[in-house]
């Protein structure tokens, strides 16, 4: 009786813990939709310091943590400089390549004298 | 649409995406322990599902700016 019930018991555990998995997950708002995305992300985020901490002392090590520095990317920023250089540089480089090629030919018959 | 209202859906994608990749990998690996014997299917099963989750609201965000939404009144 008991060896034909494990099996099943083994079944309803798993799917249980797979549900509820799945449950979270749609509860806190992970497949919604972007903004409740994002907003997780932000607590996540908030979340993490003061649970490394708790885990710290938990364990018995005091030890202070570096505080992580808060790196403001925006990746739209980073793109938009990037082309604005790339493009300065490609204004640029007619006059710079003339201006290399009179010191190489300045260096050279310098060279030669 | 502004360029910093373009910004900030850009961004959102992007945070939604890592959000949708990250439980995307999180359930794939407990249904691979659970159910499939440690197999990598699942797991590769969930990250691309998350990711197309993460695209799909990334396009209808990006639409809708174009769309007319029901709560806008319609002037005549």
């Amino acid at each position: 009786m008991a060896a034909k019930l494990l099996p099943v018991v083994k079944l309803a555990t798993k799917v249980g813990i797979a549900g509820g998995a799945v449950y979270v997950a749609y509860d806190s708002g992970l497949l919604g939709g972007s903004e409740q995305g994002s907003e997780a992300l932000q607590k996540a985020r908030a979340a993490v310091p003061p649970a490394i901490e708790e885990w710290m002392k938990y364990f018995g090590l005091q030890t202070q943590l570096p505080t992580i520095p808060n790196i403001e990317f925006s990746p739209v920023q980073a793109w938009n400089s990037g082309v604005r250089w790339s493009i300065s540089r490609l204004s640029e480089a007619p006059t710079k390549a003339g201006e290399m090629t009179t010191q190489g030919v300045q260096y050279v018959r310098e060279l030669l004298k | 649409m502004s360029e910093r209202e373009l910004g900030r859906k850009l961004d959102r994608c992007l945070a939604d995406g890592v959000i949708k990749l990250g439980t995307g990998l999180g359930l794939g690996i407990v249904f691979s322990v659970l159910f499939f014997k440690r197999h990598t299917w699942p797991i590769s099963l969930g990250s691309g599902a998350g990711l197309g989750m993460a695209y799909s609201n990334c396009q209808n965000d990006l639409r809708s700016h174009y769309l007319l939404h029901r709560n806008q009144k319609v002037e005549r």
